[in-house]
């Protein structure tokens, strides 16, 4: 690198730092904005930020090799056509459309073309499974791609579609809207009424509401609120998690576009009730495409005196929020992940205790909640508590937004009350000659016909809203590769159980489909996953081998004995 | 003699405490968790609270501290707790979200103990 070079690059890491501060939480998007610059992270810039920011370059590069959307060995392309792998997708024909995309460019998945035009990847989830197969190129979505409109899109990137008016945002589906979805509520009404009440009667009236964690761990919102409001700190932080990337799972997708000023309002009377000052929305890096929306929709709070210095007045309640963008990584989904990722680390999940309430960012008490929760947050402080506990059953109060996909007459997005059963929501979607049905995307489980029975609620089956339906033509045991190939490839790698067990669950599955698989063998695979099940680190590595677990006791005739033909 | 309540799910310590109570002539009654220490006020309607946070709930005790507050109930209440050395957190009396009249960590020394519920008495 010449020296002007290496000092334009200096000047513009100047210039990052100036706009997103001089410690590590700062470096994930400084080394997001010089990749767009350069189009990749080389040693010298690497170097350089290391330098800038007072910390070790092997740190600075053990991030960028941690992150997807980081690249760090060649220089990407002028577009990065990113495919969707996950299951959703797959169903739709992903592949036909990835060969077709292998023809068009000449090139395989991983690689650019010579040209510097092109380069091709797979990316997990991009939160358009009911409307597959999906691909991003740059930070624009393509829904329902046919390999048929593969050719027309490259010829658009040939001809410079960045200049084009394609439009960025893909509509989502309601197909059942329900007391959240439809809730007559104006902007600033629950932000209004919570900053009316004192700190502990928001706490009650939530804690009366019996609102759990949308997110699918189900943890009471008003104790995690109650701790980081008694503690004791001189900072605290509010972080909404719009890490979407479970499979299968596309309602906060809908809820920050549709819904925006609640998801805000939320946060906001979250940092009321617990005394943060700062907040954070961490958007998935595959999510890139909403950032500019979200940060207008920011501003616009600010010139409305909803964000900023003494919002609505209320003396000494000063609070902002910042939009930090993943960079690929569904581990970063898991809350002290994202925290990790938010102070510019790799995004490798802690050991609990301490829980992020008490030692979240940088050491301070944290909460991070879930989207849709601090919807449901807002409506509940304008509509009161009894409003939204009468729906539900006792244990899992209110309703929920689901995301639909798969072999259903009607994908798209649902709100149903908890206590749903399979069965009702199946007649719902149009999916009620389903094989199974995946609840809870790839962490979940495939809960079997025999099943449908069963409610979809935090004391039976729980769900942070994917749905994914397989019709009777399905191949179970490609569905448990689809993802056991999505565990492997997202684990953190932090622990053996997760990092080498996984691996070895997709061997059986390879094994399986050759049909080559004994018994005893595949009973061994089983209590591997129990194994997996019990001593990884993480909900990550603890939901892993679900899906491969219950398809396996569900579906054990199908899968056992195969001929390799039928592979 | 002044009555104490106890309200914390740890029976070996309430056993103990109230012991050490007893033997220095307080009238002792106990409740083992937020709901049974809701109902135990009204019916012991005691002249101090000893009251633990982590129950059923983690923040149980901020909640009944709260929710007596709110009911109009000025009860001198000594929140008597570990979690603080549990969670890492740092918490303390707070007027608005931990309202109660002194904080204290467990262990305590009985003698500790015994002057601290003196001192809420004779405020």
């Amino acid at each position: 690198m010449q020296i002007i070079e290496r000092e334009k690059l200096d000047q513009m890491i100047q210039g990052l730092k100036a706009k997103y501060g001089d410690d590590q939480s700062a470096l994930l998007p400084i080394l997001q904005d010089l990749q767009s610059q350069y189009g990749y992270l080389s040693g010298v810039a690497l170097q350089e930020t290391a330098h800038a920011l007072g910390i070790h370059p092997v740190e600075v590069e053990g991030v960028a090799t941690f992150y997807s959307f980081l690249r760090t060995k060649e220089k990407q392309g002028k577009y990065v056509i990113r495919l969707c792998r996950t299951i959703a997708c797959d169903l739709t024909g992903k592949a036909r459309v990835a060969r077709q995309l292998e023809n068009e460019l000449g090139i395989g998945f991983g690689e650019t073309t010579k040209d510097g035009l092109f380069t091709l990847e797979y990316t997990n989830c991009l939160g358009m499974c009911d409307q597959g197969p999906a691909l991003m190129i740059n930070d624009r979505l393509f829904a329902k791609v046919t390999p048929d409109k593969v050719s027309q899109i490259v010829e658009d990137c040939r001809q410079d579609f960045l200049k084009s008016d394609f439009p960025k945002v893909v509509p989502s589906f309601v197909q059942k809207k329900g007391p959240i979805i439809d809730h007559g509520v104006q902007p600033a009404q629950g932000l209004k009424a919570a900053l009316q009440m004192p700190r502990p009667d928001v706490i009650a009236a939530i804690r009366a509401s019996g609102l759990k964690g949308r997110g699918g761990a189900g943890f009471a919102t008003a104790v995690k609120w109650q701790l980081a409001a008694a503690a004791q700190s001189d900072a605290k932080y509010v972080v909404c998690n719009a890490d979407e990337g479970e499979p299968g799972t596309f309602k906060d997708r809908y809820l920050l576009f549709e819904q925006t000023p609640f998801v805000f309002d939320g946060m906001t009377l979250a940092a009321y009730v617990i005394g943060s000052h700062k907040g954070f929305l961490y958007l998935r890096g595959e999510y890139l495409y909403m950032k500019d929306f979200l940060e207008d929709a920011l501003a616009k709070r600010r010139a409305d005196g909803l964000l900023g210095k003494q919002i609505l007045g209320r003396e000494g309640f000063d609070f902002d929020i910042e939009i930090r963008m993943g960079a690929g990584g569904y581990v970063c989904g898991e809350d002290t992940a994202l925290i990790e990722s938010l102070e510019g680390m790799r995004g490798e999940p802690r050991n609990r205790p301490p829980f992020p309430v008490d030692t979240g960012f940088e050491g301070r008490p944290t909460i991070v909640n879930n989207v849709e929760t601090f919807v449901d947050a807002t409506l509940i402080m304008a509509k009161g508590s009894e409003w939204f506990s009468r729906f539900g059953t006792e244990k899992s109060t209110g309703t929920k937004l689901f995301s639909v996909s798969g072999d259903c007459a009607r994908p798209g997005i649902y709100e149903f009350p908890f206590g749903i059963t399979v069965n009702q929501m199946l007649a719902e979607v149009g999916g009620i000659e389903a094989k199974a049905v995946q609840v809870g995307g790839a962490s979940g489980r495939c809960v079997a016909r025999k099943d449908f029975d069963r409610t979809i609620a935090f004391e039976d089956i729980s769900s942070g809203g994917s749905i994914i339906v397989f019709g009777l033509e399905r191949d179970m045991l490609q569905v448990a590769k689809n993802f056991m190939e999505f565990f492997v490839e997202e684990s953190c790698g932090q622990c053996t159980p997760c990092r080498d067990g996984n691996v070895k669950l997709l061997e059986g599955i390879e094994l399986l489909e050759q049909g080559r698989c004994s018994v005893s063998y595949l009973n061994e695979l089983v209590k591997l996953g129990e194994t997996i099940q019990l001593a990884s680190k993480c909900g990550l590595g603890q939901s892993s081998p679900n899906a491969f677990l219950s398809i396996i006791e569900n579906f054990r005739d199908e899968i056992l004995g195969r001929l390799p033909q039928s592979v | 003699m002044a009555k104490i309540l106890i309200v914390d799910d740890d029976h070996d310590f309430v056993q103990s405490v109230t012991s050490i109570l007893e033997a220095t002539g307080y009238d002792v009654s106990a409740a083992y968790s937020r709901v049974e220490g809701m109902e135990a006020v009204k019916t012991v309607q005691p002249d101090v609270i000893l009251l633990d946070v982590m129950m059923d709930e983690p923040d149980d005790g901020f909640t009944m501290a709260q929710d007596l507050r709110r009911g109009g109930i000025k009860i001198p209440i000594l929140m008597l707790t570990s979690v603080g050395k549990v969670s890492g957190m740092a918490f303390g009396k707070d007027a608005e979200m931990v309202p109660v009249d002194a904080y204290e960590e467990k262990p305590i020394r009985p003698d500790r103990l015994l002057t601290r519920i003196r001192e809420l008495i004779k405020a």
